[in-house]
């Protein structure tokens, strides 16, 4: 390939991983709106708070894959607590309450990281088998890059076999749909309400720590990360997870192309899609409801 | 009349407070009471959409940073600005910028509206610390002269002088409060309280609901920006970080939701308790953020309706021959 196409070529697979990367994080985020219609403000702070697990994690075994896999799983059962203990108890007062606590956990969350760890950014190693670079039709490229394509691909692929194949998941979809008439026929919400949440802070949890490497741990993280989740699943449509699915893609490529060509730009390009979509339909690209 | 009586000698009583203040407190303390009536007004801005009519900004940074931002240009760039019309330049700023958002912003409610806010939020606050030639980019604009305060044919008051700068914060804070509160009560602002009870009804009812919901979010964007230029002149420094970023977008929240929201004291109320609460913090440990937080979580889990709230239920509690509301 000419020099050119390689480029080009590597910004789409630079845009695809962070598509992928911003997907995993939005997919909790949308599936949690659409059954709970709580807007998770907090969520990308799970996110940082799991990289932070795994640098921790990390610095006392030195093993890469066991952080991978305790982290999003303590992150998780951060995530349940506090659906649990805060968000229940405001549930009744309506999602403007629900919002504002969601508010209230990322300072928490922003402030507890800062105590533990510091303001600095932390390095966080990826093991030798994925720190090398891959050749590829004439381009070398980071292993690590492609890791996070497939691991997300693998996450999201188990994930839409248990919500399409599986009773919870069916339970779940219908939950989505309209929560009261499920709770009507006997199933016991408030817990598939906790298990989802929990799924969800998960789901950021793994897009948490693959991130690390890829941006550094530090408390700015869950900004960075969160509004681009948020435009995710505004312009997606709230609740829907194809639209998560495109919108994410469409934006890691945005995103990539937008540096290479307007760098100054870049960032703004964002929320001008946004900004266009939304002024033509308030519901987001497919979403159904508000 | 006796009740009448009692507002007055109120009244009285809290301008003998502010006018001796300076007098009694020390520098530290003027410039403290300072920043506190500033965000009070940005509060109050705030609650009047949340509380009045129901829609929550998530980006009220916009408009107060939009208006800082427009007054250290103008007192930058022309030389000789005095020093009223550049308060009221943060204030058109700050208006402007509503009165172009309103055809989106008057679309959607809810969440949607919380998430749009936000996303311009962001937007202008990217903006801002990319346009580095304009704006100075993440160091701000400072070193602008602060004009003194001509009265025609009476004084010029100097205004680098910190006792008559806080007189100054003061009035106009006191006198946009009290535009506001008189918007609150007339037949315009009761419609817009409609709005947020029972959108559809004003409708059928024949109220022009888009155009309601534009003027309410001009009038509190640009109340937003005249906050934003007095903090400007106030800080004698505006940078993206101290005025536009996310942090300013949630204060006002914070406040509004402390004192209580829908009531138009509530923000001011809140905004005297973050910041004494800052300053009482700040002196055992930098975690205000932590403080803030779990107050913030506190508030919203145990005291829905604010101070203002708990005070109304205390009182019906304890004198029952007043009517509970």
């Amino acid at each position: 390939m000419s020099p050119t196409a390689v480029l080009y070529v590597a910004q789409a697979i630079h845009g695809l991983a962070y598509g992928m990367l911003l997907f995993l994080l939005s997919s909790g985020l949308t599936m949690i709106f659409g059954m709970m219609g709580i807007l998770n403000i907090a969520h990308a702070s799970f996110a940082m708070l799991s990289a932070y697990f795994c640098y921790q994690v990390l610095v006392m075994t030195g093993n890469f894959w066991v952080a991978l896999l305790i982290a999003p799983v303590v992150a998780g059962i951060c995530g349940v607590l506090a659906e649990r203990y805060l968000l229940r108890a405001v549930h009744k007062q309506g999602h403007l309450a629900e919002l504002l606590i969601t508010v209230g956990i990322m300072m928490v969350i922003l402030e507890i990281v800062k105590i533990f760890w510091g303001s600095e950014s932390l390095v966080v190693k990826v093991p030798p088998s994925l720190s090398g670079l891959v050749n590829f039709a004439g381009l070398t490229y980071p292993v690590y890059r492609f890791f996070v394509i497939g691991l997300s691909i693998a996450i999201l692929g188990i994930m839409g076999l248990i919500l399409f194949k599986t009773r919870l998941g069916k339970i779940v979809r219908a939950a989505v749909s309209d929560a009261d008439m499920v709770n009507a026929l006997g199933i016991n919400t408030p817990v598939v309400f906790m298990l989802v949440f929990g799924i969800g802070t998960w789901l950021a949890g793994i897009a948490g720590v693959v991130a690390g490497p890829l941006l550094t741990v530090f408390p700015g993280m869950a900004d960075q990360l969160g509004m681009d989740a948020f435009v995710v699943v505004v312009v997606g449509g709230f609740g829907s997870l194809g639209g998560a699915f495109i919108v994410a893609l469409f934006l890691g490529e945005l995103n990539a192309y937008g540096i290479q060509f307007i760098p100054r730009l870049a960032p703004i390009l964002m929320f001008a899609f946004m900004a266009i979509v939304l002024a033509f339909k308030p519901m987001g690209l497919f979403g159904q409801r508000e | 009349m006796k009740n009448n009586n009692y507002k007055w000698i109120l009244w009285v009583v809290v301008f003998i407070i502010l006018a001796a203040f300076p007098r009694v407190f020390g520098i530290y303390y003027i410039n403290f009471f300072a920043a506190f009536a500033i965000f009070s007004l940005y509060a109050v801005t705030l609650n009047l959409m949340l509380g009045y009519m129901g829609v929550l900004s998530f980006g009220h940074a916009m408009f107060f940073g939009t208006g800082a931002y427009a007054t250290a240009l103008a007192l930058t760039h022309i030389q000789g600005f005095p020093l009223l019309p550049a308060v009221l330049v943060g204030g058109l700023a700050g208006g402007l910028l509503a009165l172009i958002l309103s055809p989106l912003l008057v679309r959607v409610t809810g969440t949607a509206f919380a998430m749009l806010t936000l996303a311009f939020g962001q937007l202008i606050f990217v903006l801002a610390l990319k346009y580095r030639e304009v704006t100075g980019g993440e160091d701000g604009i400072g070193g602008y002269p602060i004009p003194p305060l001509h009265i025609p044919g009476v004084a010029s008051i100097d205004m680098t002088n910190q006792v008559n700068f806080y007189y100054f914060a003061v009035a106009v804070v006191a006198i946009c409060l009290f535009i506001l509160w008189f918007y609150t009560r007339t037949p315009f602002g009761n419609v817009v309280v409609g709005v947020r009870d029972n959108a559809m009804r004003l409708d059928y009812l024949g109220f022009n609901l888009p155009q309601t919901k534009a003027i309410n979010l001009i009038v509190c964007g640009a109340f937003a920006g005249i906050a934003g230029a007095v903090h400007a002149l106030l800080q004698k420094l505006v940078s993206t970080v101290g005025v536009l970023d996310i942090n300013t977008s949630f204060a006002p929240i914070m406040m509004a939701y402390i004192g209580g929201v829908g009531s138009f004291l509530g923000p001011i109320i809140g905004s005297g308790v973050l910041h004494l609460l800052e300053d009482l913090v700040i002196r055992f440990t930098q975690r205000i953020g932590l403080v803030n937080g779990v107050v913030f979580i506190l508030v919203v889990l145990y005291a829905p309706t604010g101070l203002v709230g708990l005070f109304g239920a205390a009182k019906a509690k304890w004198f029952h021959k007043e009517k509970v509301s």
